[in-house]
């Protein structure tokens, strides 16, 4: 990751902006929405790969400021939602896409088909992504 | 099955807030299909989008609006060794790719 940074660094202009933006790891929700309003049927549990992969990220971008290639600008974040028309779509993309860094228990999968089974008929499921961006500046 | 990412353009809203790409050369590492691509390229000057998957290029070209096609560029590459010149670009977007 830190040699890609120092890539990045190379074909800047000086003075030119990085941005970094990527989903993180925070039990992301789970929510039942239609034109009534939504409801927060529970969280997905963070698998250890996932973690792993966001404290590697922040640790190389902490890495490449310290080496003084980058000045931090600005960071901030914002929710990024995964929309399904239904439950079921929803915990077949969630267990073969995110396998690896995000799981959704049998609970929480039957919490969200009970709530979306009980709001009005254009009730969908999302979930809601924690999504992280910030700016450096290059030296 | 159909999934609908980001229905509110909530993330192409937030970049915009945190830089303004007009008429600067712009860097997108890991663009994919180019998804995020689409959503500021039209207002830079000049956008470059690589990535290491040569099906998910493959589809970002193919989908490429006409009119931004004097503007775009994908090629196959990793971050590992970007084949570009130094000092060419204004910014650059790691998106979700760091």
């Amino acid at each position: 990751m830190v040699h890609a940074l120092k890539e990045i660094h190379r074909v800047l202009k000086p003075g030119g902006i990085l941005i970094d933006l990527r989903p993180v790891e925070e039990n992301w929700s789970v929510e039942v929405f239609s034109s009534a309003g939504h409801q927060i049927a529970g969280r997905l549990s963070d698998l250890p790969i996932g973690v792993a992969d966001d404290k590697a990220a922040f640790k190389a971008i902490s890495e490449a400021e310290s080496l003084g290639w980058f000045s931090k600008q600005k960071d901030g974040e914002f929710g990024f939602f995964y929309v399904w028309d239904t439950p079921s779509e929803m915990k077949e993309y969630i267990d073969e896409e995110w396998e690896d860094f995000e799981k959704m228990d049998e609970d929480l999968y039957r919490k969200a088909s009970s709530l979306w089974a009980s709001a009005n008929a254009d009730a969908r499921v999302r979930v809601r992504v924690k999504m992280w961006i910030g700016t450096w500046k290059k030296k | 099955m159909k999934t609908i990412r980001d229905p509110e353009n909530l993330e192409g809203k937030t970049l915009h807030h945190f830089v303004d790409v007009s008429n600067q050369r712009v860097l997108e590492v890991g663009c994919g299909e180019g998804r995020l691509t689409w959503k500021y390229a039209g207002a830079s000057f000049l956008t470059v989008g690589f990535d290491p998957d040569h099906s998910a290029l493959r589809i970002a070209r193919a989908d490429s609006p006409y009119a931004l096609r004097d503007k775009v560029r994908f090629i196959q590459a990793t971050a590992k060794q970007i084949p570009i010149s130094k000092e060419t670009f204004d910014i650059a977007i790691l998106a979700w790719s760091l």
